[in-house]
């Protein structure tokens, strides 16, 4: 509703062409590995089967369009939508088919659906922690679930391909040693957090009324990361137990390298080099000028490729050498620290100043409204919906009193107060094409919520 | 109206945080030009004869060359060591697909690995049963000062998982 008040212009603006770009040279490029998994690489031809149920949705995208042709422009957009929902919904499925050959097949599907199972309850509370961090106006589940899945099933299979070219063609051609790792660092650097950061650039992209900030882009970003965490962690635990199982001790050593990478590294890894990209993108989102903010995007994208290449290159030097266990033990948590630590700290101080901006601005919107007499805030809901404890409250109140019709009526409610105030604080800052309109819409919703709340 | 809020701090952050990222990237190249420096292509290419099953008692080969073995099948590479020059010091390295080191030669002198024929087993590491499944490459690298300067030839071959 937001982005058609605000974007009801036949044309669109710039970003949505330079989206479209994006999402064609990405598809493009996922078409080229597809045919690569089969032809030459680990995927055998009968994966093809398992991949009918997206050709099904492919096919029910092309039916879509083609109606879409046809439609008065009115309802044009609405096929189109389903079409692109479709066509993603098709793209994810058969690249989750293709990733379940490519990452798994060494241990077999029992061993793989363990080793995912393991790193669910992990990731999620990785999410959650994210959500809590995110505590003015959190991102719709719907939103941060995309990236997830992006990260785990788009970006897994983009990085692949390009990993295993640059070794074909550069590592493998170096003297084994530093020089390799350093190789091989760029080529994990570069093309896995490309692969991430193209997710947060299409949301900036195309989701700007759910992209609002530093705040946003650290949360979107970091959803990504968790999402490639988890199938690079299922991909590694299945290589692990197959390689160690017939010596007995594959059990043993996929539980290691689950604890490295969903306990130790699930915030000190993908989810902290992604979140460097989001934050450039989402200090971008409130920058004025175009210039500065294809600097501090492309500042965003450096800092990730950097803090990703210095642990894979400068990994193995730190613990060469070392052969008391419990020392090599102290240094691998160590390493984390100090390698991938200064980035994780940068990363909350810009997530620290995100917020404290957003909290200013917020409460001033909120304040504004209320005092406007629109009745779509009230003067006592301010410090209420600043909090989030004090949000939550409010809508335990409602449960406890409405049943859970009411605790949704309600968190609505507040979703689009705190909406309205981050528009107004847009509109402000001249930062949306058309937002008179936007706020209207989004005041006389408020208000129709209020009444259904009432 | 202009919102208040002041984006200059985010925003040199971030120019700093490029800026660092740059430096590290930067300090990446020099490590790569330190262990893989240019301008060290000799022309030479070492010949690697095959993969042959190994017999660890004999210290000989023992079979046909083959690209594939079993975790169980002890095997070594025979490289033409008399096609380098004799002086050339010369190594060859095996790693497993965990590019762990498991095997090697050298570094020697050409000349003299090929007069005793020298041949590039696999070492079953001491904790290990058998070799781990997965690709096996060898590198062979020529050194110039006590350092690695230039991969000479590299060959895969692969170990089986258990049936």
């Amino acid at each position: 509703m937001i982005l058609t008040s605000a974007y009801r212009r036949r044309w669109r603006p710039t970003r949505f062409w330079l989206a479209s770009l994006l999402g064609l040279a990405v598809f493009l490029a996922l078409v080229v590995s597809s045919i690569a998994s089969l032809a030459i690489g680990p995927v055998p031809l009968r994966a093809t089967i398992f991949g009918l149920p997206a050709v099904g949705f492919v096919l029910a995208a092309t039916v879509f369009f083609l109606r879409a042709l046809h439609d008065h422009p009115t309802v044009r957009g609405r096929d189109l939508t389903r079409a692109g929902v479709l066509l993603l919904v098709g793209v994810f499925l058969w690249l989750l088919v293709l990733d379940a050959f490519t990452f798994t097949h060494a241990a077999g599907p029992g061993v793989a659906a363990a080793c995912a199972a393991a790193c669910v309850p992990t990731t999620a509370v990785g999410l959650l922690v994210l959500r809590r961090l995110d505590r003015n106006e959190k991102e719709p589940w719907r939103l941060v679930l995309v990236a997830t899945a992006w990260g785990a099933i788009v970006s897994t299979s983009l990085a692949f391909w390009g990993e295993t070219v640059w070794d074909a063609l550069f590592t493998a051609n170096l003297l084994p040693g530093p020089g390799a790792d350093a190789s091989t660092a760029y080529s994990a650097g570069i093309f896995e957090e490309v692969a991430k950061g193209v997710a947060v650039l299409l949301l900036y992209l195309v989701m700007r009324d759910e992209f609002d900030d530093v705040v946003d882009g650290i949360v979107y970003g970091a959803a990504v990361g968790f999402g490639f965490n988890f199938m690079e962690s299922v991909g590694y635990m299945t290589h692990l137990y197959a390689l160690f199982a017939p010596e007995g001790t594959g059990t043993t050593n996929a539980i290691g390298m689950w604890y490295w990478r969903q306990v130790i590294g699930l915030f000190f890894g993908h989810a902290a080099y992604t979140a460097l990209i989001g934050a450039g993108i989402g200090v971008a989102r409130q920058l004025p000028r175009v210039g500065q903010r294809v600097m501090v995007i492309a500042c965003g994208f450096l800092a990730a490729i950097a803090a990703h290449f210095a642990w894979d290159a400068w990994q193995a030097v730190s613990l060469a050498g070392i052969r008391n266990t419990l020392t090599l033990i102290l240094l691998a948590h160590a390493r984390y620290l100090f390698m991938v630590g200064p980035f994780v700290a940068i990363l909350l101080l810009l997530l620290a100043m995100g917020l404290q901006l957003e909290g200013v601005a917020l409460r001033r919107h909120l304040r504004e409204e209320a005092e406007s007499g629109s009745g779509a805030v009230r003067p006592a809901e301010v410090e209420v919906l600043m909090s989030p404890r004090r949000r939550f409250h409010v809508r335990m109140s409602a449960l406890a009193g409405g049943g859970v019709g009411a605790y949704l009526r309600e968190s609505r409610l507040q979703t689009a107060q705190l909406h309205l105030a981050m528009e107004r604080w847009h509109r402000e800052r001249q930062e949306l094409a058309d937002p008179m309109a936007a706020e209207d819409v989004l005041r006389a919703q408020v208000l129709a919520l209020r009444t259904a709340a009432a | 109206m202009r919102s208040p809020e002041d984006f200059r701090p985010l925003y040199w952050t971030m120019l700093g945080l490029g800026a660092v990222a740059l430096l590290i990237l930067a300090l990446g190249v020099l490590t790569l030009l330190r262990f893989a420096p240019l301008g060290q292509h000799t022309g030479y290419h070492a010949q690697v004869d095959g993969v042959f099953p190994y017999n660890a008692r004999s210290g000989q080969v023992d079979g046909p060359p083959s690209t594939h073995f079993r975790r169980d099948q002890p095997f070594a590479a025979q490289v033409e060591w008399d096609r380098l020059p004799a002086g050339m010091v010369v190594s060859a390295r095996w790693y497993d697909s965990l590019d762990s080191e498991v095997g090697s030669v050298g570094p020697a002198p050409a000349g003299q690995l090929a007069d005793r024929r020298a041949l590039v087993p696999v070492v079953t590491p001491a904790d290990l049963h058998a070799n781990l499944p997965g690709s096996y490459t060898l590198k062979i690298v020529r050194y110039s000062g006590g350092q690695p300067v230039e991969l000479l030839d590299s060959e895969s071959v692969v170990v089986l998982h258990d049936p």
